[in-house]
């Protein structure tokens, strides 16, 4: 009866995790009449790629406030909303606080007590901003390794005020609150006295300097701005694709009309003032429809990318991989079988979700998996999970889903830190823009360290349940050899292969197949590490706990050359994530080595 | 004897000396890594991994404390062979590991032949430019240069490593030898300043004085080579020169009428070819400053050849061409001035070997282990 009972929660608990999975695939809830999403959706330029506003607005927020909302007066505002209310109504949103702050001598510099607030709205730097940019083009001199903290803080507070400076000028002319009427005035004063200044140049006539004072404002706004919204048709004659809103205002100069974006983003933008909604949609459906059919695969993508942002595919797969961990922890606390079944189910589930956020970016980007630190957090998640469902397959005991949920729950963890840094979907520097190469060396080598995670892990688990479990039994801690041992052969495969292959691509790059540089040899440790392991149970060295002990060393050593070498030389000047990812990393050692110290104490004696 | 010498080697094949190898490789790579904090990647190179020993100053005396980089290699190389010859056996069951170690050790010679043989230089061009031979601004050489010749200069060259030795060098083909006075692989030159070497008798050298500094190692940064050497005509001296990579203007010396121009540069490796920069171009991504791509477009002439066409090299497309490639390095003064780094190493192709012997044998033996594993399960 009871167990019937736990039967019936664990499908509720599963159709609900369900649930919540589809509900991302639901349009975010719009608070107004106003057509957010739609908007959010608009193609632009930006960082070198095409891609929807909403990306724009939230990697902006992320790297001014370190959160993807704003908290105001009690409501919280969604990113889109915060940028429109930049954009269009910038003296409403200067009063949100989105400058995060944490350095106390910044703090004092802008005359801010320190108090447990952490983040500051434009109104309250805006008078300081003078005394900043001085601080932070004073701090810039000096090579980022040699920075103090105060000089990093500064620095890195400057270029969010550039940020949000330009920001203000994407899509508006700063001070001015009605655009469709200073389009209009434009073309009435401007264009045509400018026209005739451009035909009859040969004769020698000035234009009214009046005038030119007036399109410096838009001159100013082209080289100010954060994105270029406008995509130009090839009849135009112009080679740059995509431009800003200043150059495109501009360009009427030359043309018969507006072009359709400026239009219609000065409608929105006196819509949104006015707060007419019906104005707004309209001319935006216009918009769109105008974009559709100029540029059909750009907006389908842009669209997908929305889908993508507002489903957030790593942020729910971290959730319930955390269930997954403890519905394992529940089988085996508790005893059920079906407690196990259920946790497979949701794995498997979660894996999908996991493999389409992974997919989709790839789609996104035109690129293999990994491009950076984030998506190397993404892609060693992915590829541990992988493995521990196939060592679940194989051994039915529990195993291997709950060392997939732990890691897979850590690994997103840490990609979601890692994501404060701007578009995780940045463009490739020159040297690393090859695809062939982006494929085969680091994703082999990001295989190796999801698999060498893998082994750790086991092996934690291995030491918590011989210490924990009562059930515990010389069997199980074979399997778990078993299963290491064989993790440690794959790891051993990809991580040297992985190696040898990023020898040869700077072999193809710039003549040295090893040049000893810190990235290099943290890959070769882990290969060293792993060969060690194999070597010394050939030898019969590493037999049952010490296997295990080895395994945890792996853990340190992938982490070290994962996260370690980009730590090098910043040391403690370092600000923002990297320092606050060293005081993690050396967490994680200690504890790693903590275990590793309490598994030597507690060793069984033998009979 | 065979037999002892038999045992000795089965005992060397142990294992355990393979996973003391590989512990010290692991240690020595840790702390060369480390180290590289504090002297940069190219001079941790050589102290940890391009050497015998790391040596260590305690005082005035430079100890060595651990094994270098060739050390272990050697050691862990001799190891492998030797495991290879008398235990391994291309058997069915053992073949993969066979496969694997054979690339290794591959890998492990190539390495060390890379090491030995491998020259890396530079050939900076400047758009329009024409390049027959690239330097190596990491090794010096006092070049002596007849130029009586309206024709042809007759180029005598004496390198840094030759002159650090000190003593009297007998350039072959020349009048005179040369007397080392001091040599300095970095060292600062003044008008006035005190204190410092002052030896010269000839040249613009009596007017300058000359303080040693510390060898630097960083990629921005060069070592003023500097030395003062002597000119010796058999027994009869004719003066003391200031010879230093810092000072611009060559400075003559006459012996038997012959005026020679004594100058210290870069080494220089001459080409029976030329490179001329057409074009460089620096792509970036649109609306950014993100670099997408460097190239550069050139035309190689080879007369000897009958050769005469146009390439480009760009990002991890080098040119390849007799034996040495040509990448695309650095740039600068605008864009108007293309770096492409020069690098003849015999042995490049043996990783790419070792990579396919590596992966095939590791690929059979963990199939192996798997097939095992499962027909055990089933």
């Amino acid at each position: 009866m009871k167990i019937f009972h736990e039967r019936r929660m664990l499908i509720g608990l599963l159709s609900l995790c369900a649930l919540y999975l589809l509900a991302g695939l639901l349009p975010p809830r719009q608070a107004t009449s106003f057509d957010v999403n739609g908007f959010a959706q608009l193609p632009v330029l930006h960082g070198g790629r095409i891609k929807p506003l909403d990306t724009v607005a939230r990697t902006s927020l992320l790297m001014l406030s370190g959160k993807q909302t704003v908290l105001s007066e009690g409501h919280s505002l969604s990113a889109i909303d915060w940028l429109m209310e930049v954009m269009f109504r910038p003296a409403l949103a200067a009063e949100f606080p989105v400058f995060e702050i944490n350095d106390p001598d910044v703090l004092g510099s802008l005359e801010i007590r320190q108090t447990k607030q952490r983040r500051f709205s434009w109104m309250q730097i805006e008078t300081k901003l003078e005394d900043i940019g001085r601080q932070a083009m004073q701090a810039e001199q000096a090579k980022p390794e040699n920075r103090s903290r105060f000089q990093s803080a500064v620095v890195n507070l400057g270029q969010r005020v550039l940020l949000y400076q330009r920001l203000l000028n994407s899509l508006q002319i700063s001070g001015i609150e009605n655009m469709v009427s200073t389009l209009d005035d434009f073309d009435a004063r401007i264009v045509p006295p400018m026209r005739r200044a451009m035909t009859r140049h040969a004769a020698g006539k000035a234009v009214d300097p009046a005038i030119l004072h007036e399109l410096e404002h838009y001159h100013l706004m082209d080289q100010s701005s954060e994105f270029a919204p406008l995509p130009l048709f090839r009849q135009m004659g112009l080679s740059r694709t995509w431009i800003n809103m200043g150059r495109g205002i501009v360009n009427r100069l030359n043309t018969e009309e507006h072009h359709p974006g400026v239009i219609a983003y000065a409608v929105m933008s006196d819509a949104w003032r006015l707060n007419d909604s019906s104005s707004f949609n309209r001319a935006l459906a216009g918009y769109q429809g105008w974009l559709k059919d100029l540029l059909p695969h750009v907006v389908t993508k842009s669209q997908y990318e929305f889908t993508f942002n507002a489903f957030e595919p790593f942020y729910r797969s971290l959730i319930l991989y955390l269930i997954v961990f403890l519905l394992v922890l529940g089988s085996w606390m508790r005893g059920p079988a079906f407690f196990n079944r259920a946790a497979f189910s949701l794995l498997t589930m979660t894996f999908i979700v996991h493999t389409i956020g992974l997919i989709s970016r790839m789609i996104l980007q035109g690129r293999p998996p990994v491009t950076n630190l984030y998506s190397s957090a993404i892609f060693v998640g992915w590829v541990a999970v992988l493995l521990g469902i196939v060592l679940e397959r194989i051994h039915r005991n529990g195993i291997g889903s709950m060392v997939s949920g732990f890691i897979g729950f850590v690994t997103l963890i840490i990609a979601h830190h890692l994501a404060t840094s701007g578009d995780t979907l940045e463009m490739m520097r020159a040297v690393l823009d090859s695809n062939f190469w982006l494929a085969t060396h680091v994703v082999t080598i990001t295989i190796g360290y999801g698999s060498t995670f893998l082994a750790g892990t086991l092996a934690l688990v291995y030491f918590f349940r011989r210490w924990f479990d009562r059930r515990w039994t010389p069997e199980l801690a074979r399997t778990f050899e078993q299963m290491a041992f064989g993790i440690v052969c794959f790891s051993t495969l990809f991580s040297f292969v992985g190696t040898i292959l990023g020898g040869i691509w700077a072999d193809q790059s710039w003549g040295r197949f090893w040049g000893w540089d810190p990235k290099e040899n943290g890959a070769l440790m882990i290969v060293l590490w792993n060969v060690f392991i194999l070597h010394a149970r050939w030898g019969g060295y590493a037999a049952g706990e010490n296997l295990m002990l080895l395994a945890i060393g792996g853990n340190i050593i992938t982490a070290l050359s994962w996260f370690g070498v980009n730590m090098l030389g910043i040391g403690l000047h370092s600000y923002g994530f990297m320092d606050k990812a060293f005081v993690w990393l050396v967490l994680f050692v200690i504890s790693q080595i903590s275990v590793i110290a309490a598994a030597v104490w507690t060793r069984p004696t033998p009979r | 004897m065979t037999l002892n010498l038999k045992r000795l080697l089965y005992r060397f094949a142990s294992v355990k000396y393979t996973l003391v190898f590989m512990a010290l490789a692991m240690i020595l790579v840790l702390i060369g890594t480390l180290a590289q904090v504090q002297l940069g990647t190219y001079e941790a190179q050589k102290k940890y991994f391009d050497s015998w020993w790391v040596f260590t100053g305690v005082g005035q005396w430079d100890i060595p404390v651990f094994p270098g980089g060739l050390t272990i290699g050697l050691a862990w190389l001799l190891n492998l062979i030797v495991s290879f010859i008398t235990r391994f056996r291309p058997v069915r069951k053992d073949m993969g590991i066979f496969i694997s170690h054979a690339g290794l050790i591959l890998l492990l010679l190539g390495q060390f032949l890379t090491q030995l043989l491998a020259k890396e230089s530079q050939m900076p061009l400047r758009v329009g430019e024409t390049g027959h031979y690239s330097q190596d601004f990491r090794s010096m050489e006092l070049v002596l240069v007849d130029t009586s010749d309206p024709k042809q200069d007759q180029i005598t060259s004496v390198s840094d490593k030759r002159l650090m030795r000190g003593g009297e060098i007998q350039p072959p083909g020349l009048p005179f030898s040369i007397v080392v006075h001091r040599f300095y692989r970095n060292a600062e030159l003044s008008m006035k300043g005190e204190g410092g070497e002052r030896i010269a008798t000839q040249g613009i050298g009596p007017n300058i004085s000359v303080q040693a500094r510390l060898p630097v190692s960083t990629d921005e940064e060069s070592n003023n080579v500097t030395a003062f050497i002597e000119i010796k005509e058999g027994s009869k001296s004719r003066g003391i020169w200031l010879v230093a990579a810092g000072l611009g203007a060559p400075q003559s010396a006459t012996v038997n009428g012959v005026t020679y121009e004594l100058y210290i540069r870069p080494q220089r490796y001459y080409y029976p070819f030329t490179l001329t920069l057409r074009k460089f171009t620096h792509e970036l991504y649109p609306g950014t400053n993100i670099p997408k791509n460097f190239a550069s477009l050139v035309h190689l002439s080879h007369p000897a050849k009958n050769e005469s066409r146009e390439t480009l090299i760009y990002m991890n497309n080098p040119l390849r061409y007799e034996g040495k490639t040509f990448y695309q390095a650095s740039f600068g003064e605008n864009d108007t001035l293309s770096v492409l780094q020069v690098v003849d190493n015999p042995a490049a192709i043996t990783p790419y070997l070792s990579v396919i012997l590596v992966s095939l044998g590791l690929l059979i033996q963990f199939l192996f282990h798997l097939m095992a594993f499962v027909r055990k399960s089933a």
